[in-house]
């Protein structure tokens, strides 16, 4: 998957959620994956968006990743950000138990409530396999949830950034082979009325 | 008629002894004829007794053609056949027969009588066809009349109905007797009979020839003339065309190929449908006062003497009600959206309205029709096109228009709602399908970062109005900002930079470090000039203090590079640094970003959520505080965190003595080396350890406005505003878009030139306080069933106005040049609307009577009238030969009613010499009133005649 040189073409345009309990990294991993960088970041407030452009499956692809607030409080501020996304990255800290048991009490239930695509593709990511040393999930852990769930698994870090980049190009390519979602995604491509040339088509699906 | 010798009653009916005698019954002679004279007698007794003020507790019936007139009805029997005798009466008795401005029953003015009676047969016809049998109930009637004493006149019809003929009879006490005839012809009147002269003649000869009692001098007669005019009404072409654009406007609207012009064609809505006139044309009466005439020469002048010359000008305009029927308009289309509003909540998304053919179960859907892809291509087309010059934002804005959260009338998300409902027949799927390739449009012009036609990029958000209004602007702003930075990456680093002279000063003190600018540095460029005055005002202050005493200020040349100022608005005061003896200065800092209501919305609930904790509200500044930080630093190089403070949250420092003897700016520079240092501490919050905001003062690094990264991310909010957008619910699209759509409805009407009309003018603002309240829980997001319910009154309220508008708009062009016309007539219109206007359902038709009015017209005000008499064109002409006189612009009158009369002195009488004063006076001896065209006359006579 590289980085698209060209910012303005693009055939999908795709949009990623990233959701889980505050402090897992969520900021961390989409700074990782959009600018290579790793900082200590501030909690997110609402909600933050980063935008990639990748080739993916000989496609280029737009990919606007929104990251949300882990905080309970913000939760309702960031429901309205399920609609219309491809794809659901649930991110967990292995290193605490209670940012994974939240998976599935909480944050599952809240793909069910909010998604309004059924055929959405969601990820299951442990995040900072770093601090290997103060791991309490297990991998074998995160495989049996995600087998459970239905989802794509894999473990990461932000830090040292191992796993980052297949973790995102994994969910791209996944949604790629799901018609129903390319669908979606070719709906946010570019189009101006001045520009294009007259339809062909215009007039078959003119029948009324 | 020798039945008259029957009277029962002597003559003198002053007697009251006689009265009495009057209701003495003698049945022991009678005959059928004469019980059914008795009949009648009782009958009219009992009338004359009630009077009118009874007979109307009684329930008289009201005449709908004439003001005052009441009649009451009675039926009869004689020889198997039953009669309906009816009394006619006034209640207001006074007014003159001759007045022709004031509303007659026809029978009054045929024959210049006041209160009346009419006896006809209870049959089909109403008639009496056979003429003795009309004589003989006539002389009943007259018999009975006489019995009670009364002078009323008596009337039978007779012949054929449509021939409006009468025969008639009133005593006129002892002495005198009137008679009546009236008749027409339909067809064929004679030449002779066609104009005036021959009328004349007519009238001449009913006493030329008649007894000699009469003394007769010459025939001088009285004169007096009605000619009734009326516009053309459109031609047949005109109408069909009207009619042909009515059905194309529903799907096809301004497309069409014709160039008729439509009066309504600069009229402020006719960019979105053409209205019918209600003003459907004008009569115009032409009076012509009673004079004498005395020879059929003085006639054939007077009929050619045209109607300028008429005493008195009467307008009838004729207004349609219009209520019949479905009006096109913008309150047909915003009741179909508050329709659409009603289902919108049927779906999640709007795309799931246009995939709903599949969808088996919404039927109701399938019946929607969308317009077709050419259609929307040109909706499109006209939504987007960009002006040349940016529209003006507050056009046909009304005062009271900010009430109602919705959107600029010229700015695209007006616009769009007002094409959505214009597009199709408004239905939830067409407007669906339209806002998806709306969206998808916005989408280009972001991904391409085009500018949005239609929208300002600039100005701060105005809360005031919709969000996806709001969002749109901000969009815009974001575009704007995104250009600005690929211009100056491509353009790249210290090109030609427009920089303001605010900018330039400060390059003087940055000196070598200006090749260091970055790209961002254009970024609020905006802003610095609007500082400029202010900067450069403050500098202009500053500068010579640094010329004079360059050893006192903070000058590059002393100073070791990293001390470099950088970013300075000019000093604060006489404010001092704590650490090292330099003036403060205040940096230039970035505007607080911008922020759509829903984003102020979700601070102040992340505030609330987070029980105001103090370093958690630092959290959420914590982008402004940095930016704010890196700016003082770069301003001031010496400064320490208190420094910042002192500047920044000035409450957060506490003196241990009032600063400095003389406060002012202007103080002399050897007292600023006497109070230096400052002395005070930070506040206690301040100085707690672990304080946010030292912490993040540790962190910010020394950076000017011009290089630091913006606060508005252009890119994540330009994107989070497509997402909204895109994501948008069903009905929150609508509840914003019928609150807009209301509002530039409004707006487009309001353009509207009615010369300022007052009640117009307060209906208006009326409206818009009425929708500002209706559409209200809409905006509130707490939208009911009984919320629709409101809606749709608020549709009918909008119709009423807007007809009413209508009518003022129509009725301001026609009377440019007098306005007093064009007020009284909508004021009468007004008032005669006004109880309808009160009805708050469609369904409550009324029965009420058409608008009639008569209006006279002063004579400045002639000329405007006659122009609307336009001379017909070769088309219309033919198809009438012009046979009368008196043509108004060519115009020949719809009608023409004159009447002739003749008076005659009666002295003393043979009958009654005892009472020779009551006679002694002129009386009317012959009255003709003759009405019609050339080819349809009809003539009443009237004779007094000794019996």
């Amino acid at each position: 998957m590289d980085s698209s040189s060209s910012q303005s073409e693009f055939e999908y345009l795709f949009k990623l959620l990233m959701i889980g309990d505050s402090g897992v990294g969520k900021s961390s991993l989409l700074l990782c994956f959009t600018s290579d960088t790793f900082e200590d970041l501030s909690p997110t407030i609402g909600v933050d968006f980063k935008v990639k452009y990748v080739e993916a499956g000989g496609k280029k692809l737009k990919l606007a990743i929104w990251d949300t607030a882990g905080q309970e409080r913000f939760r309702t501020l960031t429901s309205s950000y399920y609609r219309g996304a491809q794809g659901i990255i649930m991110v967990y800290d292995v290193t605490r138990r209670e940012t994974f048991t939240n998976l599935s009490d909480i944050w599952a239930k809240e793909i069910d409530l909010y998604s309004t695509n059924q055929d959405c593709i969601k990820m299951l990511v442990g995040n900072k396999v770093d601090k290997e040393s103060e791991r309490v999930v297990t991998k074998k852990e995160g495989i049996n949830f995600a087998r459970e769930y239905g989802c794509l698994f894999t473990e990461c870090s932000a830090k040292t950034r191992v796993n980052v980049q297949q973790c995102f190009e994994e969910l791209v390519l996944k949604i790629l082979d799901t018609p129903s979602l390319i669908a979606e995604g070719s709906k946010g491509v570019k189009k101006n009325i001045f520009k294009q040339k007259p339809q062909a088509d215009a007039s078959t699906s003119g029948c009324c | 008629m020798a039945s008259t010798s029957k009277v029962v009653s002597s003559g003198d009916e002053e007697s009251e002894e006689e009265e009495e005698l009057e209701h003495f019954d003698d049945f022991t002679l009678a005959s059928s004829w004469e019980r059914f004279i008795s009949e009648v007698e009782a009958v009219c007794r009992q009338w004359l007794a009630d009077g009118p003020k009874n007979l109307l507790e009684k329930g008289a019936v009201h005449l709908g053609s004439s003001k005052n007139m009441y009649k009451v009805k009675s039926e009869l029997k004689y020889l198997l056949k039953s009669y309906g005798m009816e009394y006619y009466f006034e209640v207001n008795k006074s007014g003159k027969v001759t007045d022709w401005d004031s509303i007659f029953h026809d029978l009054q003015l045929c024959f210049g009588v006041k209160e009346f009676l009419v006896i006809a047969p209870q049959s089909a016809s109403g008639v009496v066809l056979d003429a003795p049998e009309a004589s003989k109930l006539l002389s009943a009637i007259a018999i009975a009349l006489s019995n009670c004493s009364s002078l009323w006149p008596a009337f039978v019809p007779v012949h054929d109905p449509s021939r409006n003929a009468y025969i008639g009879i009133q005593n006129l006490g002892t002495v005198f007797t009137r008679r009546f005839e009236a008749d027409r012809i339909c067809s064929q009147v004679p030449v002779k009979l066609m104009h005036l002269e021959g009328l004349y003649e007519l009238f001449v000869s009913k006493f030329a020839y008649s007894t000699l009692d009469i003394s007769m001098h010459i025939f001088k007669v009285r004169f007096t003339m009605k000619l009734t005019y009326q516009t053309l009404p459109y031609d047949d072409d005109d109408i069909r065309e009207v009619d042909a654009e009515n059905i194309e406007s529903s799907e096809d609207r301004g497309g069409n190929s014709n160039n008729k012009t439509q009066w309504d064609d600069d009229c402020p809505w006719s960019e979105w449908y053409s209205a019918e006139d209600p003003v459907k044309g004008f009569g115009l009466i032409a009076i012509w006062s009673e004079k004498m005439v005395e020879s059929s020469l003085e006639m054939a002048e007077l009929e050619n003497s045209s109607p300028h010359e008429a005493e008195k000008w009467i307008l009838l305009p004729n207004i349609s009600d219009g209520s019949k029927g479905n009006r096109i308009g913008f309150a047909s289309q915003l009741s179909l959206l508050v329709e659409a509003l009603d289902m919108s909540f049927e779906a999640q998304f709007m795309e799931d309205f246009v995939s709903a053919v599949e969808n088996p179960s919404s039927d109701n859907l399938k019946s929607m029709v969308i317009p077709s892809p050419t259609v929307l291509d040109r909706v499109l087309k006209d939504l987007l096109l960009q002006g040349v010059k940016i529209p003006d934002f507050s056009k046909g804005e009304h005062k009271s228009s900010r009430y109602i959260k919705g959107a600029p009338l010229e700015c695209l998300f007006a616009q769009f709602c007002l094409h959505s409902i214009w597009f199709g027949n408004c239905n939830i799927r067409a407007i669906a399908v339209l806002w998806i390739e709306f969206v998808r449009e916005i989408r280009w012009y972001w991904e391409e970062s085009q500018s949005l036609p239609k929208m300002p990029s600039n100005g701060s958000i105005d809360l005031s109005t919709c969000l996806i209004y709001q969002k749109l602007q901000m969009l815009a702003i974001c575009i704007e900002k995104k250009r600005e930075l690929n211009e100056d990456f491509q353009d790249c680093v210290g090109s030609n930079d427009q920089s303001s002279a605010a900018i330039k000063e400060d390059d003087r003190v940055v000196e070598e470090s200006t090749g260091l600018q970055i790209p961002d540095d254009n970024f609020d460029r905006k802003r610095d000039s609007l500082l400029t005055a202010e900067g450069l005002h403050e500098s202009g202050m500053a500068i010579p203090r640094h010329n004079g005493k360059p050893e006192n200020t903070g000058s590059t040349d002393q100073k070791p590079s990293e001390c470099i100022r950088r970013g300075s608005s000019g000093a604060v005061g006489s404010m001092m640094l704590l650490k090292s003896c330099q003036s403060m200065h205040a940096p230039f800092t970035q505007e607080s970003p911008l922020m759509t209501e829903d984003m102020h919305e979700e601070r102040l609930r992340a505030i609330e959520v987070s029980s105001g904790s103090f370093d958690f509200s630092a959290q959420l500044e914590r982008d402004i505080l940095s930016a704010d930080m890196s700016a003082f630093k770069a301003a001031n190089p010496d400064a320490v965190f208190e420094d910042f403070i002192r500047w920044h949250s000035p409450g957060d420092w506490e003196n241990d003595e009032s600063e400095g003897s003389s406060p002012s700016g202007n103080l002399a520079v050897d007292g600023l080396k006497d109070n230096w240092p400052p002395r005070g501490r930070l506040s206690q919050r301040m100085s707690e350890h672990g304080n946010l905001w030292r912490k993040i003062w540790n962190n910010a690094p020394a950076l000017p406005v011009s290089e630091q990264k913006p606060l508005l991310d252009p890119n994540r909010e330009g994107e989070k505003i497509l997402h909204y957008l895109e994501t948008l619910r069903p009905h929150q699209l609508l509840e914003q878009m019928v609150c807009t759509a209301f509002r530039a409805s409004a707006d487009t009407l309001n353009q509207a030139s009615f010369g300022g009309l007052k009640q117009m003018t307060m209906k208006i603002d009326q409206l818009y306080l009425t929708m500002a309240s209706s559409l209200r829980p809409l905006q509130a997001n707490t939208g009911t069933s009984e919320t629709i319910e409101d809606l749709r009154r608020l549709c009918v309220v909008f119709e009423h106005v807007e007809k009413l508008l209508t009518l003022a708009a129509s009725l301001h062009r026609k009377f440019l040049h007098a306005p007093r016309l064009s007020e009284a007539i909508f004021s009468d219109y007004y008032n005669y609307y006004l109880p309808k206007m009160g009805m708050g359902s469609p369904e409550e038709v009324d029965v009420q009577k058409e608008f009639e009015m008569k209006l006279q017209v002063r004579n400045h005000e002639r000329q405007v009238i006659s122009n609307m008499f336009t001379l017909p064109t070769a088309n219309q002409s033919w198809r009438k030969v012009l046979s009368m006189g008196n043509l108004l612009n060519g115009h020949e009158p719809i009608l023409r009613e004159i009447i002739f009369s003749m008076n005659d002195h009666v002295n003393g009488s043979h009958y009654a010499t005892h009472t020779p004063s009551v006679h002694q006076k002129e009386i009317e001896t012959y009255r003709m009133y003759i009405c019609g065209t050339s080819n349809d006359l009809r003539v009443a006579l009237s004779v007094t005649s000794f019996d």
